[in-house]
């Protein structure tokens, strides 16, 4: 009896898989028959973060513009060496182009380098990998952010007035980069961090820390959170002990969905851009595929999102 | 005479001896541990308190129906990505859809109790080890929850078709959840996490099912000779324990005022440790919700002074785990 149960499971697993995995991508290859047509590979390498849905999401809509492009997303869930496999396999299925946001600079290196190798150009996008054995770069700077971010704080507060800062995971570079940036911006400032705390990326231990800041502290004049989901969360509790008037609230990303809707329903004061570079990858592809020479790097520029500027897309830093 | 005299101290002691008495000290040693580094006397207001209460809510409403799973001898792993999953699909029915409240916390509730049905029937009628079943129930449930989610988060800004965004507004029920109550002091979602304790103390203390799931917890088989319908009573354990973990989802959502894919990692540990510090055994058998009320507490109250006191993450990992070890220590039957 149990035996037939399963056997019936086993079956039912096999026909789901066998039914999710015959897409419609092969009709799609089989138009690309003259050396008009490109395939681009992109190895993605967590798309369990909403800012990397919407690397993807930008890729995909710079993509779509273009006829003669069709680009194949891979998420490596977060693993290193499934992202490592995910870059061979895109090399022995001869993509003629290769975009990574690689997960970590190591371990990604030699698969990076074996694709030039190959003769495959790679754009290697947000995140670097060591040594110059790619075609271009790709990034934004967090440290530049950071202190933009400090500075415009600063001069909001008249250059006087106590600080929370909630931060990302400090064991990761953005974390880092991000705080010690800020900590350039406000240097000089009477700005004084009287409360930190690590809130690893998530808006529910930003409201957490926030919380405990607020019962500590009766005097907060603002929050200066690694992303906008720890502002909002940070926002969540001012509300809660009715303290929201009081206090600024600075995040980083600004996702249309996330930190720029925040900003336009007045939640947040500021966010600043962290950009995906999707689109630039995108122009950056085709040109190379063009046969044009590009740049070895490309530093992408970050944008501020106040109240005064969101309905116009926010402006330049 | 001597005896007498000897009464009061021996009805401490036998108290103390008691599983309740042991989970209460381990709670004391946490308070005085906050008396101790009180982070300026801010341990000493109304504020830490108060946020403690909020935030072990949801934590201690997924302990609740954890608590009924290990009792029966069981355990449940799928309580975080359950609740992702729930609160995807509440915020997406009452944000995006913008059902009424009425209409979406039953179809919530009823996802939760679907997959806590299936983890059930895994383990009890298919006798699969409880830890495989809702194993792969919280991959399932993740996926499910980053499939209907689209991998993003489901809040108030709802996309377009064109792409762009609009702003609706939070949903009454969000704001009435995460709303407080009696002067401000006492919030909705401690009050609803007091009541899935009431009832399920109820069931299993007052209630014929109750003492059938610490039958079979204590002698399957035995249970299954003297007559307990062994296979239902443990299916209808996960149920409910995936209702609890939905109504813990919904809390979550309206808390967080969208519904986050990737929220709960984790969580099943945490209801797991709640669980285990109050003194329920995870072989099965014994324990019970009070017990794990004050486990929530105790866990609930760490936190707190560690995240007042801003101690960094580093030092909280070892420290948590630390009196983790000390506290269940404290719970150790053992001759003195």
């Amino acid at each position: 009896m149990v035996r037939r149960h399963f056997t019936f499971l086993w079956i039912l697993a096999i026909a789901l898989f066998v039914g999710c995995s015959s897409g419609d991508k092969d009709a799609t290859r089989a138009a690309g028959k003259a050396r008009d047509f490109y395939t681009i590979g992109m190895s993605q390498c967590n798309l369990g973060e909403p800012w990397r849905v919407q690397m993807n999401a930008d890729l995909k809509a710079a993509a779509d513009k273009h006829p003669n492009i069709e680009i194949v997303f891979k998420d490596a869930q977060n693993d290193t060496l499934k992202q490592r496999a995910h870059v061979e396999e895109f090399v022995s299925a001869g993509v003629d182009l290769l975009i990574i946001s690689p997960k970590e600079a190591a371990p990604l290196t030699e698969p990076v380098a074996k694709a030039v190798d190959a003769g495959i150009p790679v754009i290697v996008l947000d995140r670097a990998v060591q040594g110059d054995n790619y075609t271009c770069f790709i990034g934004a700077d967090n440290k530049l952010i950071g202190k933009a971010a400090g500075a415009w704080l600063a001069k909001k507060l008249g250059d006087k007035g106590k600080v929370v800062e909630l931060k990302g995971l400090m064991t990761s570079i953005p974390g880092h980069d991000r705080h010690s940036g800020f900590l350039e911006g406000i240097a000089g400032s009477g700005l004084e961090v009287i409360f930190e705390a690590d809130m690893k990326w998530l808006e529910p231990d930003a409201r957490k820390e926030m919380d405990s800041a607020l019962a500590r502290f009766d005097t907060i004049d603002a929050v200066y959170a690694h992303n906008d989901p720890g502002a909002h969360g940070a926002y969540l509790a001012a509300k809660a002990a009715g303290r929201e008037k009081d206090i600024v609230f600075v995040g980083i990303d600004a996702l249309p969905q996330e930190g720029v809707a925040y900003v336009a329903q007045g939640i947040l004061s500021a966010t600043f851009q962290y950009p995906t570079g999707g689109a630039e990858a995108i122009d950056t592809a085709l040109r190379i595929l063009a046969g044009e020479e590009v740049p070895k790097k490309i530093v992408l520029g970050s944008r501020l999102f106040t109240a005064d500027n969101v309905k116009q897309g926010g402006e330049p830093l | 005479m001597n005896t007498s005299e000897r009464t009061p101290l021996r009805a401490i002691a036998t108290s103390l001896g008691s599983p309740a008495g042991r989970a209460l000290v381990a709670l004391l040693l946490v308070l005085v541990l906050g008396g101790v580094v009180n982070a300026e006397g801010a341990c000493f207001k109304l504020g830490p308190h108060r946020g403690m209460l909020r935030q072990a809510a949801v934590c201690g409403i997924r302990a609740c129906g954890m608590t009924l799973v290990i009792i029966t001898g069981g355990i449940d792993l799928a309580v975080g990505s359950v609740l992702a999953l729930v609160a995807v699909s509440f915020s997406l029915m009452t944000i995006h859809w913008a059902w009424s409240a009425w209409l979406a916390a039953p179809l919530a509730l009823a996802i939760g109790a679907a997959c806590g049905g299936v983890s059930g029937t895994l383990a009890a009628r298919l006798r699969l080890q409880p830890f495989i079943a809702t194993l792969a129930m919280m991959v399932f449930a993740r996926g499910m929850a980053k499939w209907v989610s689209g991998g993003q988060k489901i809040s108030t800004a709802v996309q377009n078709a064109d792409g762009t965004y609009r702003y609706v507004d939070v949903p009454g029920v969000f704001r009435a959840i995460d709303s407080r109550i009696f002067g401000d002091n006492l919030s909705v979602v401690t009050l609803i996490f007091l009541a899935c304790a009431a009832l399920t103390w109820i069931a299993l203390a007052r209630h014929r099912w109750g003492r059938e799931l610490y039958a079979i917890g204590g002698n399957e088989e035995a249970a299954r000779l003297s007559g307990v319908p062994v296979v239902w009573a443990k299916t209808l354990a996960y149920v409910v324990c995936g209702v609890l973990v939905a109504v813990a989802g919904i809390c979550q959502a309206a808390q967080e005022q969208q519904g986050d894919p990737e929220a709960g990692m984790g969580y099943e540990l945490t209801a797991i440790a709640i669980v285990v510090i109050g003194g329920t055994n995870l072989m099965g058998g014994r324990g019970g919700i009070g017990l794990t009320l004050i486990g929530t507490l105790t866990i609930g109250y760490l936190d707190k002074i560690l995240s007042v006191n801003a101690v960094p993450e580093a030092g909280r990992l070892v420290l948590t785990g630390i009196i983790i070890v000390a506290a269940v220590l404290t719970q150790k039957r053992r001759r003195w």
